[in-house]
Formats: C-alpha cells, structure tokens, sequence
C-alpha cells in the first residue's frame, strides 16, 4: 500500500488492434487500467496493412506499428537480430524501465525480451495458451521459450493449469510464475432487461469455428439434444473452416429452423447476440482461461462446458456444467443444465461476476509483478549466460553464442548510434477540459527553452 | 541579423531575419556541418581500387583496358556518392505571401519549392518509423494534396531545431501553436 513507483512499460506482441482476440483484448484492456494507474504504457506490434508508423489510441496509449512484414499467421518474420535497432531506439526514446511480453506464439515478442535481456532491461512474459509437448511444432516452440523464459525476470500465467504448462514446457522455477487470471468488461456484458421469454430454450455458441474449439463434438451433440427435447433451439455464431461440417449436420437432420448461422460476430455485436439465449456452450478441447464463459456468466447465461485446461477454475460451480470432451457427456450436461435453468437469475449472476472479475483488480495485480520485477539484481553478461547453458547438451551452447553475439551487436550499435543521439520522447499530459473536451499538451514542445 | 543558433555533432540550425525591420521574410536554415570523413573514405577505397587493378596489370599482366575501366567506374561512383551532398535546406517564412523550401547540394545546385500561404492547412511535427529507427520529421498538410509535404526532404535535423521552425510555421500560417489535436500520420511512416 506504500508509494509505489510509476512504472514506464513496453507491451510487445504481435497481436494486438486491428485484429481482435483474448491476447489483443488483454493487451488492451490491462494498458488502459495502467494508465488509470498512472503508469506510461506504449505498445509495441507489427504494421498491418497500411496501418504503420505511430498511433494513439484511447487514454494517451501510444502504440508502434513497426513495418516489419509478418510471415505465417500474424508472426513477424524471425530474422534474430534485424529488430535490435528498433527495438534498442524505442526503448531509449521512450524511456522504458520495463518490457512486458505476451504469447508464447509470438515471435516479435521473443525477439524484444532476447534484445531487452541483452540490454540490461527488466522483463516480464505473459503465456496466454496451452500447448502440446509432442509434436514437432510443440517441441521446437517450447525449446524456443525455454532459451527466452531463460533469463526472465518474471513470469504470469492466466491460470493455474496455464503455470503448470508453461513451467513443463519452459523448466521455470515455479515461484517466478504469478497466476493473474484475465477478467471481463461487466460494464459492457451486462444481461437483458427482460429474459427471452417463451416456452423456448435458446442455447449460444459463440468461437471460432476450427478443431481446437470441438466444432466435431457439436456436429454430435446438437442433433441429439434437437431429437430430445423439442422446444430447444441454438444459435451459432462464428466462422472458421469447420463451419462446412455444421451445415452438413444441419442438412442431413433437416434442421435449419432449430439451428441457425449468424456468421462472424463482431466483436461489438457479441452481447446482444449473448443476451437473446438461456444456456452458453462451450466445447473447446484445449483451453487456458476461456473468456467466452466469463463474457456469457456476465450477460447472466448458464454455462455448459468441457472439462478442460484452465475451464474449472474460472466460474463457481452453480454458474457452470462441466462435462468430458465426449458427446454422450456433453448430453446429459445440457440435459441437467436445462433441468436447472428456471432457479438461475440473470442479474444475480452479473452481479456475482462483477465482484468477481475485474480488470483494474488485474491491473493492480500485475503491478505488484512489475515491482518484484525490477527489485531483481542486475547480472552481468557471464552470470546470464550460465543460465542459457542449462537449457540442454547443444542448445545451451547454441543460446549462449546466440546472446553473446547479440550483446556484441548491441556494442557495435552504442559505438555507431550513440544512445546520446536519441531524442527523448516528452511525455502526453491528459487535461480534461469541460469546455471543449479531452485536449492533449506536449507541454515540453511549449516551454521556450531547448528540449535537453 | 542572427536571431538564434543550435547545433549539434551534425547539423547546426541558423534563424535570420533578412530585414529585421519589418516582418517580411524569416529564413530558418540547416546546415550539415562539414565532415571530412565521408569524402576520405570515399577516395580511399576509390583508391585502393585503382591501385588494385594497376598491380593486375602490372603483375599479372592483364591487359591495360582493366585499369581504364576500373578508373571509369571509379569516376563514376565518386561522382555518384558525393555529388548529391546536401549542403543545406532552408525554409523562407513569409508572413503574408508563403513559405519556400530550399535545399543547396555542394554541387551548387538549388532546388526550391514555393508553397502559398493559403494553401497550407497546418504545419506537423510527426514521428516516422521505419524498419530500424524513429525520427522526427517536419511536414505540412497542404489543401488538395493527398500526402503530406516534407518540409526538409534530404536532412533529418533533431526535434529540438524543428520546434522553433514549426512554431514560427504556425505563427505564419495562423494555426495555434499548442495543439488540441492528434498529429496526422503520415504515409512515410
């Protein structure tokens, strides 16, 4: 409760807006309650599109989009060091204390952590996924985080199941790992004034319609619970490369008018789609958190859900059926959930959520992380490298020629770009002003004398 | 009449008033401070190269046409990399008239760019990224024009000599000088 310190952070992933998903939701919404903290948070991600250069977004949040070209599915391409000039002016320009990254699927994120370490910066990483150990993308993915989580200073998972995967997969100490779960925007999920009223029991789904999400186990389940009970209709929204099977299902058991399609749901338009249905059903085989369930307990639907990954720990037991990723279970969890619908109350449960999640409660709880972070001591180069050489036989070596080489880069870029030669950036003063709204003063622009 | 002067290991910025008497013309300059260095450099391996070809002809007894054409294509790159050194770049702010850019090469060459004041919307200090840095730039939002105009098309000077020339741009163009805006983004970013 003492006079922490205002931190100055750099959030790097390449996820963020104009792509919307959990980790861009997050980055965003974690900033925006920094700044509310009174903390300087910039955004580091990679140009989309025409979208490149230096934006502001809501609050004074200043983000890069930096024009390196990104390869497969949204990642930057992997050139090691080609982001260390970058990277190294952003972080003196802005005046940087502490770099924050997120997603292990990330490669710019890697990038920055590596060149941040080299610079003697302080690091946290955040893993917002589960992922395999066996096949030969998992392995090569999980040998990379463990050279990056390597010499991190602190580490956040979004759930428990989350840190015990990360810590598997990487080897980090478990007390480095800080479990701080996402939360939601209640103000924004809030339930329907009135209930869908009628003898109808409507049932959401609402993901990305691919394998990871159990599309197959729907494609099972809802012909099943149409023939069981016909008073119960579902709603589907989202697309994806397995929205072909849900239309042949629909097809081959005639039953367009109980299942509809909306399509892809902005973002935007998820709630009043939320609203319009009793019972939210979720299928995923592999998740960490699963936001989707926090969204739907908001707007004061009954969840029904696989009983995987980090699912369990997200909602109290009388909000949420849990059920195994296999059909016949699926069945009779939607069964029971149907039979205790009518003692559920919408608003009850929003306001139960609304104590429960909350993102400045999230906020608050990554400071602390960031105040641990930087009381940690500050390690030579050789003491670093000591760390790199446990990772493995060869890959030890491999990392610690790889942060060597990186550390005489960056010396060479001291001697041919002098940090002296980056101007500092002044910082953005929000003033509220009645009269003609939000203004904003770059007061160090107006002073008459020189800028250093 | 020097009204004021910044530098710094590149650039070095010079305000004058050209009549100080009235309000008619500021000029506002940036002059790259002469670095032998480059030119060295640039001889210097021109150099080594000439003599590299000459010590094939004489030891290896490669015809003399290899030393003519290494000469050529000396004479050649020299040219090309020294001959469009800018000297300096300046803007002329004329209150009621407009604002004209200049850029000097060493070459004597000048380029000028004439821009009436009615035509320019607002004066902006916007930051560039590019792949491997971040800079300030200087530019002006000019009316039917779909991209911005560079103000100092060959020099990046350091925001602390862009400041007082934007001032002095907004004061002329009668934009106000504390900004209640977002600067716009710029299509070299």
């Amino acid at each position: 409760m003492g006079d922490s310190k205002r931190h100055r952070i750099l959030m790097v992933s390449d996820f963020f807006y104009p792509k919307f998903g959990g980790v861009e939701n997050h980055i965003y919404l974690l900033s925006q309650c920094l700044l509310k903290l009174g903390h300087k948070v910039v955004v580091m991600t990679h140009a989309y599109g025409n979208r490149s250069g230096v934006r502001y977004m809501t609050g004074g949040l200043k983000v890069y989009y930096v024009p390196w070209k990104p390869f497969l599915m949204q990642n930057t391409l992997p050139t090691f060091y080609g982001t260390l000039p970058i990277i190294r002016t952003i972080l003196i320009r802005e005046q940087i204390s502490l770099v924050h990254g997120h997603q292990a699927f990330s490669t710019l994120c890697h990038e920055a952590l590596m060149h941040a370490r080299t610079m003697g910066y302080k690091v946290v990483f955040t893993d917002h996924s589960l992922y395999g150990f066996a096949d030969v993308g998992s392995i090569h993915m999980n040998k990379v985080l463990q050279f990056t989580l390597a010499d991190v200073s602190q580490a956040i998972c979004v759930s428990h199941t989350s840190k015990e995967n990360t810590v598997l997969r990487s080897g980090l100490p478990p007390e480095k790992v800080y479990v701080i779960p996402n939360a939601v925007d209640t103000a924004m999920f809030k339930p329907a004034a009135e209930r869908p009223s009628g003898d109808e029991i409507v049932i959401v789904v609402i993901s990305r319609l691919v394998y990871r999400k159990g599309v197959d186990l729907l494609v099972e389940v809802i012909p099943e619970i149409c023939h069981m009970y016909p008073n119960v209709r579902f709603i589907v929204g989202g697309d994806g490369p397995k929205r072909v099977r849900l239309e042949e299902m629909r097809e081959k058991h005639s039953l367009q008018d109980r299942v509809e399609m909306l399509g892809a749901v902005p973002h935007a338009r998820v709630r009043s789609v939320l609203i319009s249905g009793h019972i939210f059903l979720n299928s995923s085989l592999t998740e960490a958190f699963c936001i989707a369930i926090l969204e739907a307990a908001s707007c004061g639907l009954l969840t029904v859900s696989t009983r995987v990954g980090g699912v369990p720990e997200v909602l109290p037991d009388d909000m949420i059926v849990l059920a195994e990723p296999d059909p016949t279970d699926m069945v009779q969890a939607i069964k029971k959930a149907i039979s205790i619908l009518p003692i559920i109350d919408p608003q009850e449960m929003h306001n139960r959520m609304k104590k429960l999640y909350d993102w400045h409660d999230v906020a608050k709880r990554t400071e602390i992380v960031y105040d641990r972070a930087l009381k940690c001591s500050n390690q030579s180069l050789l003491e670093r490298l000591s760390r790199y050489l446990a990772c493995g036989a060869w890959a030890g070596k491999l990392f610690c020629l790889v942060m060597i080489i990186d550390f005489l880069l960056w010396r060479l870029l001291q001697l041919w770009k002098p940090a002296d030669d980056i101007e500092v950036v002044p910082d953005i003063v929000l003033s509220h002003d009645e009269d003609r709204g939000i203004s904003q003063d770059f007061q160090a622009f107006n002073k008459d004398h020189s800028l250093r | 009449m020097v009204e004021s002067c910044i530098s710094n290991k590149i650039y070095s910025y010079k305000h004058e008033c050209k009549w100080p008497n009235s309000e008619a013309a500021d000029v506002h300059g940036i002059i790259v401070r002469k670095s032998r260095s480059k030119g060295f450099l640039v001889f210097f391996s021109a150099l080594l190269i000439l003599a590299n070809a000459v010590l094939l002809f004489l030891i290896k007894d490669k015809s003399i046409a290899v030393v003519f054409w290494i000469f050529i294509w000396d004479v050649l790159i020299v040219k090309l990399l020294l001959r469009k050194r800018v000297e300096k770049e300046s803007v002329v702010v004329m209150p009621a008239l407009g604002v004209q850019l200049e850029t000097h090469y060493v070459s004597g060459n000048i380029i000028r760019r004439f821009v009436p004041i009615d035509k320019i919307l607002k004066p902006v200090l916007l930051e560039c990224v590019t792949p491997v840095t971040c800079y300030w730039s200087l530019s002006l939002i000019v009316q039917e024009e779909a991209e911005l105009m560079l103000v100092f098309k060959e020099l990046r000077p350091p925001v602390k000599m862009l400041v007082p020339i934007w001032k002095a741009l907004c004061a002329a163009t009668g934009s106000e000088g504390s900004l209640n805006t977002f600067t716009e983004d710029g299509p070299c970013c």
